[in-house]
């Protein structure tokens, strides 16, 4: 039973890394295809600042079990480091994005001390109110300009200017040091005690986990990659203002991307990510005056993920598969 | 004799109620320790104080003459003090083996380089990993590992819970009503389990239990505690033969 559900397993993670590597390529060859233009690239771009930003989600409300409804704010808090620090200290992209991760980092962590006592809907509530807490700071301290907005400058990477591909490529190569990163994380012993808090914090206290060090340490990593997307938005737009950040519905998107693609699993972000930041485009395709059309897509998806598949859509169809295999009579052993 | 784990003279209050009353008792180094008493009698709080779930209004507690009232409860593991719960409080979600590694969690080293894999890291994570199956083949769990353990029968459960307070490679386990809900047969198996890891590994037991078989075949010393205060305290046949204790769990004779 034990070596089958290993075997099982095993190629379950080969099957895995597989679909990720399948899934970089194509993104990596993909510009270059026939028929794409730029438009599409930016499009991609975007995607992947979602997948990113619900990455970051992931963390906190997947492995750790602490539903937050506020990261939108760290996506700003990236956004209007990178860009405060590429206007007055002239910075390029790639250091923008260690200046973005490394202030939302600290943001996070001060909020997970702020939050130390708060669990299931008093935190979503709680980073809800931190949401609106940054959006009121960037409209009224005169630093970040408010609705005027601060312009930035054409990107540079390491000296050399970049268009929209080179754009994309070096949000793609973000988007892979943080998948490595949660990957690597979520495995090792780090990740078995936030998920050891998810699932019991007493059981994990007794077993020496300290609450207070890896709570606020999930908070300040799942805050810093969610801060990394922010500063691809920033430099994707080459403009921060108030209006954009003041949007609470950030942060309803990436629960809601996170939550339907599989908040505890590494291809769920991709999936919800993909699902959450395409189908505006998607449904421009078919309708002509969309309206809230997609608001109300999202919300109906959420309730029926929530209903038929509560671990997420990658969890269902693993599941699903699993069951038909096992009423095909299992002779793929 | 040395002392292992001493409370002296512990009181706890809930508002009005006094759950302990100055409770003192003595667990001696490398025996097993039972505490028993009827429904109500303070031991589950009392159980608290000692691993640090519950803080004592008056008195204080030692480990190793190391006073530890205003320890953190995630501290005691590395004192040596591991314990295991009366509802069997598991990760169910994650397998045998993963529950067994939260156990290790304060040998896995500086959190950062094991978070980024380093190679200190990796030798220290297959070190762990080794370690804990081979626990798990000591509790009979070895064709368990990559089960999740909401998918075990109770009575593995258990074990997996014994397993996982073993995996910090503790000096004293606090076992919390080890075989509270089992069948006759998971009973001896985990009775067999408490005397092995008690002569095998040398680590003192400290248990509350309600099963008086139970208690009585594998303690070296009893206490007995009732409406929050010390009742007795000595050897089961002592104990057995204690008119105090028989009054105390069948109430008064009428003479």
């Amino acid at each position: 039973m034990a070596d089958i559900n290993a075997a099982f397993k095993a190629k379950m993670v080969q099957r895995k890394w597989a679909a990720m590597g399948v899934l970089f390529l194509a993104a990596v060859i993909f510009p270059m295809a026939p028929g794409v233009e730029s438009w599409m690239a930016s499009e991609a771009t975007l995607i992947i600042m979602y997948i990113m930003a619900a990455q970051g989600v992931s963390i906190l409300t997947g492995y750790t079990g602490l539903v937050t409804v506020g990261h939108g704010g760290f996506l700003a808090v990236g956004a209007y480091a990178s860009a405060l620090s590429t206007k007055y200290l002239g910075t390029d992209l790639i250091t923008g994005m260690f200046v973005g991760a490394a202030m939302s980092a600290f943001v996070g962590w001060a909020l997970g001390l702020v939050f130390l006592r708060l669990s299931g809907a008093f935190m979503a509530i709680g980073t809800l109110g931190f949401a609106f807490f940054v959006g009121t700071v960037v409209n009224n301290v005169p630093i970040f300009e408010g609705r005027e907005g601060i312009s930035l400058p054409k990107n540079h990477v390491i000296g050399f200017e970049i268009g929209d591909i080179g754009f994309y490529y070096t949000a793609l190569a973000a988007l892979g040091v943080t998948t490595l990163f949660v990957s690597l994380l979520v495995r090792s012993g780090v990740g078995r005690a936030f998920m050891a808090l998810r699932d019991s914090e007493k059981a994990a206290e007794a077993s020496g986990v300290n609450r207070v060090f890896y709570r606020t340490l999930a908070f300040s990593l799942s805050a810093a990659v969610t801060g990394v997307a922010g500063v691809l938005f920033a430099h994707y737009v080459n403009y921060v203002s108030s209006e954009v950040f003041a949007d609470i519905w950030y942060s309803v998107d990436f629960l809601v991307a996170t939550v339907v693609g599989g908040s505890a699993v590494l291809l769920g972000p991709f999936v919800g990510g993909l699902f959450v930041a395409f189908l505006p485009t998607f449904i421009e395709l078919f309708v002509d005056q969309p309206g809230d059309l997609a608001f109300i897509i999202k919300g109906g998806a959420l309730i029926f993920v929530l209903i038929v598949a509560p671990a997420g859509v990658v969890v269902g169809l693993v599941q699903l598969f699993r069951w038909l295999r096992g009423k095909l009579g299992g002779d793929t052993q | 004799m040395t002392s292992h784990l001493r409370c002296d003279e512990v009181t706890v209050r809930f508002g009005g109620v006094v759950a302990c009353n100055k409770i003192s008792l003595d667990v001696e180094e490398g025996k097993i320790i039972g505490l028993i008493g009827p429904n109500g009698a303070g031991k589950t709080t009392l159980f608290n104080v000692l691993s640090r779930f519950q803080d004592c209004d008056d008195g204080h507690v030692y480990y190793r003459d190391q006073q530890i009232d205003a320890k953190n409860t995630h501290d005691m593991i590395n004192l040596g003090m591991a314990r295991t719960f009366q509802n069997i409080n598991l990760f169910g979600e994650q397998t045998t083996l993963e529950n067994i590694l939260i156990g290790a969690h304060h040998l896995i080293g500086n959190p950062y380089s094991n978070m980024l894999w380093l190679p200190s890291a990796r030798r220290n994570e297959r070190e762990l990993t080794d370690r804990a199956v081979e626990i798990a083949e000591m509790l009979n769990l070895g064709d368990e590992l990559d089960n999740p353990v909401k998918n075990l029968p109770y009575g593995h459960q258990k074990r997996v819970e014994m397993a996982r307070a073993l995996a910090a490679k503790p000096e004293m386990i606090l076992l919390d009503e080890p075989v509270a809900g089992c069948n006759d047969e998971e009973t001896a198996e985990l009775k067999e389990i408490v005397k092995r890891i008690n002569s095998e590994l040398g680590i003192t037991i400290f248990l509350v239990e309600h099963d008086m078989a139970m208690v009585m075949t594998v303690c070296d010393y009893i206490c007995v505690i009732n409406f929050g205060a010390n009742l007795a305290q000595g050897t089961p046949s002592e104990i057995q033969s204690n008119r105090d204790v028989i009054k105390a769990y069948l109430g008064e004779d009428d003479e």
